[in-house]
């Protein structure tokens, strides 16, 4: 590998990078620590309900930075959570069609924070955000990856190859770059 | 012909018949019927033929011929000319063999070793041009020679050391290399090499990566390991080569290949290790500047840590002898450029190069007192002044982290409170600090922000590290921590999810180990007063306390005081009028079995006071509520009596055989004193009576086998007992729990307690339940038939295969309740049980489940089979469409309760039930779905696909997953619960995933061959993109991982492993 460009960038601490929270939900009711080794015996008969079934979950931000917060840089055994180059406050997801109300489609849009101002591979890691999330959304949701303003040199210019399909397709044709990809999404799981 | 002519003969195709004939002219010799001296003259038409091999089948016959000689026979003298006459034609076929036998011999002497190597390296100028097994021979005879006349050749000096490296030089045959490599060892440490250190390194150096991989099915059994192991010992074998050897090592790191990097490192490793500690010291900063990078720019994680071994191992090197800590010393001079370097990345603390920094401070200061002391006087004071300076509390964690790396390192080298070893002479150089760490952690414990759960976690991890350090805080100091901690765990909110709390928890627990009257005297008195009298429902704090208090009471003195306690606690409630919920009492006895089940309860000096309280004190107290002297119904309560059981039994089992043969005569009565009338045989009894059979089957599964005379009712004939116990259990009238507990009361007594010639009554009696056949039984019929069946079965008791067919002949009935709840049941049969156990005693043979499933799995395959042909030509039998749904359940009930070891023999029988069980839909099948979805995961987690490919069910099994995958409106009728969905999309993954078996990959080269699961791609990713929009979010997420595992995995060719 070439010179790296940012040898000694700042890390957050996997504890502190935002998860949901899934204490709010059923705490109350289930025995806990000691208590839920013994069975109750009026237990041993019914079977368990799902009666949370019909609650439905909708795809939110949250969701968003789970998918994309385990990618790996390409230039250090890190992911883009733990440089935060990925934040959960600069993703957002916004009715495509205002004035649809009724319409399904969702525009997804991320913000990415380079480690320093003038980082080479901040195309490749917002290809890399980019195919993740079209991997892993429903075709109804229209992805927007781009450069947070006033965080890189040359922001305008990666965005314009982020923002157009033709260029982003081109470079999903090359091999070189596609095994990049591949690799900086091996993490994600 | 004579014998030689004869021997040259067949020496070529027959070995037998050569040796045959040495053997025979040697018994001549022995017999003095000829003498060598004939023989050897026998030889000379030959030995000095032009053609070399007859000359060496010549020779070969003296040499078997001597082999064939008893070892004591030849003389000193006889050993003399017969090893001249090999080392004049050392050259020739056979000599060298001949020599290793001569050597081998008592009477052989050192001079005459000196003659064979002198001739060896005199006439061996030309080894290398001569074939592998020569070459080989020559080497070990200079081995043997090295093992048995080793003074000999030490003593020629330079001559055998040039020798030696002129023979190898140029060799490369790795058999022949792992000789010559531990010949030149035994030089290289042995002889004196400091004139010729270069060129007896080089011979070895030049070998230096070794590259070698062994061929496919290699006969030699001979690894790179290996290889790689005798040349590093060569390496290191002196400090000699240090000049050659550790900046030839050092410049390998440079190396592109992190394989090389890793052979070199390893090999510094060795050095370090093998070198004078002096040798060591005048390349220590050498060797930390070059490894510096390894560690502070990772490429890999191996390579970080063996540098980190490597720079460990010198400052273990240096500190030999080392009593007093100067700033003169070799290891002091190493250690100052490190911690220089350290100190400046920690200026930084969040930044990426921290935290190797942080990993070779923890590397070297746990590798003795002496470094552990400079580091400390080093590193820790500028510590301070960037954690008072710090802007932010992420940076103060990260500094809180790195100290307690260093208390990490401390507690290494100086030991726990508890522990030993580790007694080191010189004093610990962090108590200067240690008001200072106290401070600082107390504050950064209790004074943060309550939110800033990591870094208070930190804190605390810190405080307990110092805790359990030896010799360090003084009690009252510890006492202040575990203050802390009591604070937070009874005065704080939980907040998220509750992390700190389990930590404060596990502190606790460890503290308890080390200072146990700490806990005592501190958190016991404040735990306790928060517990209330009684639970009058309006909050159940006392839960988390309780837990608590079970975590931490597991030390032997401090579990003895949470048992008086509670036990008073319980005592005041059983005799109180309006004691409020049942749940608190239950909780308390909880507590109490978790705590027992933590400790060795038969080694306990108390558990004769343990069982008197509750096994006969606490069982009396049942009896008494049972017959309505109880002051309060809190023993009448099913999930009370289910837990008291439970204790019960734990402490019967520790109990001592006489204290058992009590249990066993008041199993029914619970040691009443009058009042109360036991079940059995009782007439009329009421539900609170019956409801005692609870606490009578627990301490019946305690019990030994051998106190069964003494079980009322049970010592002669059981079967009027067992009859008494069914005509209880098939009525429909019992409590859930009491008629569970009749059941299992059953089976103890068929499985572990009926003797063998006595089986046949619990055969009569399964006879006598399912004999009127065709018509309905009941559910708690059932149930009785299919727990009488499980004991019998577990024993493999002589009717087992007849049980079998009879319950599926249930399965079979034209009833549809009776099918069903049989089916149902048969997750009963071999389903492990809390009570019918083999920690309880009972008898599960270890063939009783293959042998089930074996027997069940072609009778419900070919029942299957018949209801799908009967169902294709005739559409009227509608009333038996329950039989197969129900043979799938009952399946399913198997396969959830045996490993799937078992299954794999079975699997191209089964596959087609499995996928027939995906197709059942409606919502009483999720259950089956379900067990079946477990079952074929695990089959693909350890098989692969291929397993599936083999029985021609990819694309079937594809498909099913997928339908299951769907989330239907609830109006279709189809139900795919969540969880379905999110385990056959869990299946769907683990098929992208185990393509390839995973054990076989190492040995054999499988051929590049497309997947089986490549047809299959393009639907299932366009099928997963529909699950990607699942409402549930759990199913998206397994959607998601199992969607990328298909577009990364599934491929034309497999992936080329290196």
């Amino acid at each position: 590998m070439a010179e790296m460009q940012n040898e000694n960038p700042t890390i957050l601490n996997l504890a502190d990078l935002p998860t949901r929270s899934r204490s709010a939900v059923k705490t109350s009711d289930q025995p806990s620590g000691i208590f839920a080794a013994v069975p109750n015996p009026a237990d041993f008969l019914s079977s368990d309900s799902e009666d949370d079934d019909l609650l439905e979950e909708p795809i939110d931000e949250q969701e968003i930075y789970d998918l994309i917060k385990s990618i790996s840089d390409p230039e250090h055994p890190l992911s883009l959570g733990e440089l935060a180059v990925v934040s959960l406050p600069d993703i957002f997801i916004k009715p495509t069609l205002v004035n649809v109300p009724d319409s399904p489609l969702q525009t997804v849009t991320v913000l990415i924070t380079p480690t320093i101002t003038h980082c080479s591979l901040a195309t490749v890691i917002g290809l890399g955000v980019r195919v993740r999330l079209e991997q892993s959304l429903p075709p109804r949701f229209r992805i927007d990856v781009r450069i947070k303003e006033g965080t890189h040199s040359t922001g305008d210019e990666v965005n314009k190859q982020l923002g157009d399909k033709e260029r982003v397709a081109a470079a999903l044709e090359n091999g070189a770059l596609m095994q990049v990809i591949a690799k900086m999404m091996e993490t994600c799981q | 012909m004579s014998a030689l002519q004869t021997f040259m003969l067949v020496v070529d195709h027959d070995k037998d018949e050569a040796k045959r004939i040495a053997d025979s002219v040697a018994q001549d010799v022995e017999s003095k019927k000829s003498t060598l001296i004939e023989i050897v003259q026998q030889l000379g038409e030959y030995i000095n033929d032009e053609d070399p091999i007859l000359r060496g089948k010549a020779v070969s016959f003296l040499t078997a011929v001597i082999k064939a000689l008893s070892p004591r026979f030849l003389t000193r003298q006889q050993i003399q000319v017969l090893t001249t006459f090999f080392s004049d034609r050392i050259e020739d076929g056979g000599a060298v063999a001949g020599l290793m036998n001569l050597q081998g011999l008592d009477r052989f002497t050192k001079e005459l070793a000196v003659e064979i190597a002198q001739a060896l390296f005199a006439n061996f100028q030309d080894l290398q041009s001569r074939s592998q097994s020569q070459r080989f021979q020559v080497y070990q005879l200079l081995n043997e020679l090295m093992s048995n006349h080793r003074a000999a050749l030490r003593e020629m000096g330079d001559d055998s050391l040039m020798g030696v490296v002129d023979l190898m030089t140029g060799e490369k045959d790795p058999r022949n290399l792992m000789v010559v490599f531990s010949i030149l060892k035994v030089v290289m440490i042995e002889w004196e090499v400091t004139e010729h250190a270069e060129l007896l390194f080089d011979s070895v150096y030049n070998y230096f990566p070794i590259t070698f991989r062994p061929p496919p099915n290699d006969p030699y059994g001979i690894t790179a390991q290996d290889l790689k192991g005798r040349l590093q010992d060569c390496i290191s074998a002196s400090r000699h080569f240090a000049p050659h050897a550790i900046p030839s090592l050092l410049d390998k790191l440079d190396s592109t290949s992190p394989n090389v990097k890793k052979d070199a490192l390893n090999c510094l490793i060795a050095c370090i290790h093998s070198y004078d500690p002096d040798t060591v010291s005048k390349y220590s900063i050498t060797i930390w500047e070059v490894l510096k990078f390894e560690i502070l720019n990772a490429q890999e994680e191996f390579l970080s840590e063996s540098s980190l071994e490597a720079l460990s191992a010198i400052a273990q090197r240096l500190s030999e002898g080392v009593t007093q800590v100067s700033q003169d010393l070799p290891l002091a001079q190493y250690l100052r450029p490190i911690t220089k370097e350290c100190n400046e990345q920690l200026q930084e603390p969040q930044h990426k190069q921290a935290k190797p920094a942080q990993q070779i401070l923890k590397s070297l200061s746990s590798a003795s007192a002496a470094t552990f002391s400079i580091i400390v006087q080093t590193v820790v004071a500028p510590i301070f002044t960037i954690y008072q300076e710090a802007d932010g509390i992420a940076k103060q964690r990260a500094l809180l982290e790195t100290l307690a790396v260093l208390f990490q390192s401390a507690v290494h080298v100086f030991g726990q409170w508890t522990t030993r070893g580790g007694e080191v002479s010189q004093e610990n150089p962090l108590l200067e600090f240690k008001d200072q760490f106290s401070d600082i952690l107390g504050q950064a414990l209790m004074g943060s922000a309550k939110e800033e759960i990591s870094f208070r976690i930190t804190a605390l991890k810190g405080f307990l590290g110092l805790s359990t350090l030896r010799d360090f805080f003084q009690d009252n100091e510890i006492g202040l921590f575990v203050q802390y901690l009591d604070e937070i765990l009874l005065k704080e909110e939980s907040t998220g999810r509750n992390e700190l709390k389990k930590e404060a928890i596990a502190a606790l627990a460890e503290i308890s180990k080390h200072k146990p009257r700490l806990i005592m005297d501190i958190t016991f008195p404040a735990f306790v007063a928060t517990l209330p009298d009684e639970d009058d429902g309006t909050n159940s704090l006392y839960l988390s306390t309780l837990d608590t208090l079970a975590q931490i009471s597991v030390e032997r003195d401090i579990f003895e005081t949470l048992f008086r306690r509670l036990f008073s606690k319980l005592s005041v409630l059983l005799q109180k009028e309006q004691p409020g919920s049942a749940a608190y009492p239950r909780a308390i006895l909880m507590t109490l079995l978790y705590v027992m089940q933590q400790r060795q309860m038969d080694a306990d000096p108390n558990i004769d006071l343990y069982f008197d309280k509750v096994v006969v004190g606490l069982c009396r107290s049942v009896a008494e509520s049972a017959s309505g002297q109880g002051k309060n119904q809190l023993f009448n309560d099913p999930t009370i009596l289910d837990t008291l059981g439970r204790l019960g039994n734990l402490l019967v089992r520790a109990a001592s055989a006489q204290k058992q043969e009590q249990v066993a005569q008041n199993v029914y009565s619970l040691f009443s004193t009058g009042g109360f009338d036991p079940v059995p045989f009782s007439q009329g009894t009421t539900v609170d009576q019956e409801r005692t059979i609870i606490i009578s089957t627990y301490l019946l599964a305690g019990i030994s086998k051998d106190c069964s005379h003494l079980i009322p009712h049970a010592a002669s004939d059981m079967s009027g007992l067992l009859s008494d116990l069914v005509k209880r259990s098939v009525s429909d009238s019992a409590e859930p729990a009491t008629h569970l507990a009749l059941l299992r009361h059953l089976a103890l007594l068929v499985n572990k307690f009926l003797s063998k010639q006595d089986l046949v009554i619990a055969e009569t009696l399964f006879d006598s339940l399912v004999t009127p056949e065709g018509q309905s039984f009941s559910p708690a019929m059932i149930r009785t038939i299919l727990w009488l069946s499980k004991a019998l079965v577990l024993r493999l008791a002589p009717a087992t295969t007849h049980i079998l067919t009879s319950l599926l002949g249930l399965l079979s009935s034209p009833d549809r309740q009776t099918s069903e709840a049989t089916a149902r049941g048969f997750a009963i049969l071999l389903g492990d049980d809390d009570v019918l156990s083999t920690t309880n005693g009972a008898t599960v043979r270890l063939l009783s489940k293959q042998r089930v499933f074996s027997t069940v799995i072609p009778l419900i395959s070919s029942r299957i089979r018949e209801v799908n042909i009967a169902g294709n030509t005739d559409s009227t039998s509608q009333s038996y469409d329950h039989i197969k749904p129900a043979h799938l359940t009952a399946l399913a009930g198997i396969l959830s309760t045996i490993s799937t070891a078992l299954v794999m023999p079975e699997l191209p029988t089964l596959l087609p039930l499995l996928l027939q069980s995906l197709d059942l839909q409606t919502s009483d099948s999720i259950a089956v779905r379900a067990a079946t979805l477990d079952t074929l995961g695990v089959i693909i987690r350890d098989n692969g696909v291929v397993v599936i490919d083999k029985c021609g069910h990819v694309h079937s099994l594809v498909q099913r997953l997928l339908k299951t995958t769907e989330s239907k409106p609830a109006s279709s009728g189809v139900v795919n619960s969540p969880r379905l969905r999110v385990d056959s999309l869990r299946c769907l993954y683990l098929l992208a995933t185990k393509q390839a078996p995973t054990e076989s990959a190492s040995n054999a080269r499988i051929p590049p061959s497309i997947s089986p699961l490549l047809p299959e791609k393009a639907q299932v990713l366009r099928s997963l993109r529909a699950v990607l929009d699942d409402p549930k979010r759990d199913v998206r997420k397994a959607a998601v991982d199992a969607r990328s595992a298909w577009l990364r995995s599934v491929d034309d060719a497999p992936e080329e492993e290196d």
